[in-house]
């Protein structure tokens, strides 16, 4: 499993995201205003559950499902990542 | 090998009696006037509660008995068998508690579960008529706008084709619970119909239908109805969570209800092909009536198999039932469905008469097994689900993860299962299937054991193409993982191919793990010693796949010689030993009355 030789910042997960988001809706990253929430795209919700697994396979950090569901704009799931590599480095986990 | 579901089941089986006995309750001729009369079987569910069916809906935790979903599966198959409107419209409680299994509070809990033992029916209510399965766009909510609402939710709208949505006193109801909807909008609340006031609620008219005509397949209004704020099961906004989660068990269990039709489409056709005689020759004698019973009755193994490899995975494989259950609850209705179209053709103008006839049964079982496609989510909702899981099953298959433990414990008979514990339902296999991973090394096993077994060989074949196949659906996979949104029909179609290999997996998992422990039983020992179920049961999936067939005529006879000594015994045609309550058939030679010489 690929683990990041840097730890991820809030702009690098705003630009992972919105690729990987650009990636499921064919779209270009561009197009991916990081404030509008997803299902606007036309992202379903239970499409939105892939997303915990490509962050857990390029990031090594596992994730609800749900994230988002919860956190339903690139900016707002940045954000949620940025807390949980904090936690996760916290308890001497992950990267 | 004595299997403990399968006792308990025929001892309940025992209970309810012989169903060619008009005299008893639960007989067929009773069922075919209640389903002409399109009346719920109440007398009926009155017996499965003398029995303490619905204690097995209830999970050990809340006070009941439900300890193995194994259990309640072959308890249903067993209604089922006899009839599926009864099936449907007593199993439908456990379909109505399943969410308070899920999220609920011990308290909640406790209270279903004792209202559900002294025989509440219970529903759960999901779907509206302008929106079907799009369940983000339910319009049944609440409404906080109004004064007075401290304690209580003031519920709005309309459900419609629920079952037991007249009947059920409780009810689990999908509700929006935040004006902008969204996955995050909905709340699923408990509602006690006891307790509402009246004037707040109306019953909607029992819909006719072609099938399950009896059940109470009904809706409910609701008009700003005061439900106590203690009803909301598990945090508010997690209803759509808590409600995909409770499908995956309820989709799984779904497979008791095919199976039941198939044990009983197949039994007809059999029993028709023996005693029906034309031109001096049985039916059974004729090559292509073989080919129609042997086809049947290698499915309706096939399917036995798969459904008890997911109702075990359900306890042991718990985080990937999200595939097993979309596998499951696609492949066994529409090859049940399957099974009696061809069945149909055997039995030719019988399959449509009415009751009244020994073959009437027929086309009831058949018309009332086409609903069992739609429940829980239709097959193309299942077969969505995983192309929504395309990424993580293609992932874990080329490395090789997924819960291959949780697999081996599902697919070894003997071993005994953990408790489920709710809180492992994901709705995403994260590292794919463990079933999947598993096959490679239960190829490499056949192919072990046909190095002094011979008798193997052909299987060892067969497995070898299946993991060949296998490899290139998710190949396929691949290049739909991207396609999340506005999915091509193409991806459908590997879907179907995908759950034909999952099923060939668990097939091949189920008897590499259990074949030592039943192989000298002489009752069903035959089936498993040379590999004889699992060679039918491959050759059937490849041929689905489009691939060449991998069994000949001999294995298909051996097949149909099983079928037939299970029936003149009076036993289930079976992966293992379950013995039926009716009186044995008569044998081909002593039939005299219902020989049939006319031909139509």
């Amino acid at each position: 499993m690929p683990v990041p030789t840097t730890a991820p910042t809030t702009e690098s997960l705003t630009t992972w995201l919105a690729e990987r988001i650009a990636l499921y809706l064919t779209r270009q990253p561009a197009e991916i205003d990081p404030d509008v929430p997803l299902a606007e795209y036309g992202l379903d919700s239970v499409a939105a559950l892939s997303l915990c697994g490509d962050i857990e396979d390029d990031f090594d950090l596992v994730i609800e499902p749900t994230a988002a569901w919860d956190y339903p704009t690139v900016h707002a799931l940045a954000g949620h990542l940025m807390a949980e590599f904090a936690a996760d480095t916290a308890q001497g986990g992950g990267a | 090998m004595d299997h403990a579901p399968y006792r308990r089941a025929e001892e309940f089986d025992r209970f309810l009696g012989d169903p060619d006995d008009p005299d008893e309750v639960f007989s067929y001729a009773r069922c075919a006037d209640l389903d002409e009369r399109e009346e719920f079987p109440a007398d009926i569910c009155r017996r499965f509660q003398e029995w303490g069916l619905p204690d097995q809906y209830v999970p050990v935790e809340h006070g009941g008995g439900l300890r193995d979903y194994e259990q309640v599966l072959q308890l249903i198959r067993t209604v089922a068998r006899r009839d599926l409107t009864c099936a449907v419209g007593h199993g439908k409680t456990y379909l109505g508690g399943v969410c308070v299994w899920v999220a609920g509070s011990a308290e909640q809990g406790a209270r279903l579960g004792a209202d559900i033992m002294a025989g509440v029916p219970v529903a759960l209510g999901l779907t509206e008529r302008a929106h079907g399965s799009d369940l983000l766009a339910g319009e049944v909510r609440t409404d906080d706008t109004t004064a007075d609402t401290g304690d209580h939710w003031l519920v709005s709208g309309e459900k419609w084709l629920i079952n037991n949505a007249t009947r059920g006193s409780l009810l689990s109801l999908l509700t929006r619970t935040r004006p902008e909807a969204g996955p995050r909008g909905f709340s699923v609340l408990l509602v006690d119909k006891r307790r509402l006031d009246t004037d707040t609620y109306r019953h909607l008219p029992k819909i006719r239908t072609h099938g399950i005509r009896g059940a109470d397949i009904s809706g409910i209004a609701f008009d700003g109805a005061r439900v106590p704020r203690g009803a909301l099961v598990g945090e508010e906004g997690a209803g759509l969570e808590i409600v995909l989660k409770a499908l995956q068990l309820t989709r799984t269990m779904c497979a008791a209800l095919s199976l039941g039709a198939g044990d009983h489409g197949l039994r007809l056709g059999l029993d028709f092909a023996e005693q029906r005689e034309l031109y001096g020759r049985r039916l059974i004698d004729l090559p292509q009536a073989r080919h129609v019973l042997t086809g049947a009755a290698a499915d309706v193994l096939l399917h036995e198999a798969v459904a008890l490899v997911a109702a075990r995975a359900v306890q042991t494989q718990t985080a990937e039932l999200g595939v097993t259950a979309a596998v499951t609850k696609y492949l066994l209705p529409t090859g049940t469905d399957q099974v009696l179209a061809d069945l149909a053709g055997l039995l030719g103008a019988r399959a449509f008469l009415k009751s009244g006839h020994p073959y009437g049964r027929f086309q009831k079982v058949a018309r009332d097994h086409r609903l069992v496609g739609l429940f829980d989510g239709n097959t193309l909702v299942n077969l969505n689900s995983l192309i929504n899981q395309f990424r993580s099953l293609a992932r874990g298959f080329r490395r090789g993860t997924g819960d291959t433990a949780g697999s081996d414990t599902a697919c070894d008979l003997g071993a005994p299962l953990p408790p489920l514990d709710p809180a492992k339902l994901s709705l995403v296999a994260r590292h794919g299937s463990g079933v999947m991973a598993r096959l490679a090394s239960c190829v490499e096993e056949v192919t072990r054991r046909a190095g002094p077994n011979p008798a193997l060989a052909p299987v060892a074949e067969a497995a070898r193409r299946l993991f060949a196949v296998t490899t290139a659906v998710h190949a396929d996979m691949e290049e739909y993982q991207g396609a999340l949104t506005d999915v091509p029909p193409a991806a459908f179609e590997v879907a179907r191919r995908y759950t034909l290999c999952w099923a060939g997996a668990a097939c091949l998992g189920l008897w590499t793990r259990s074949v030592d422990q039943v192989r000298d039983d002489p009752r069903t020992g035959p089936l498993w010693r040379d590999g004889l179920w699992l060679h039918t049961a491959l050759d059937r999936l490849l041929v689905r796949l489009g691939e060449p067939a991998a069994a000949d005529r001999e294995t298909y006879e051996a097949l149909l010689g099983t079928l037939r000594a299970a029936r003149s015994s009076g036993r289930l045609f079976s992966l293992l030993p379950q013995q039926g309550p009716e009186r044995p058939p008569l044998t081909p030679g002593a039939v005299t009355g219902d020989r049939e010489r006319t031909p139509c």
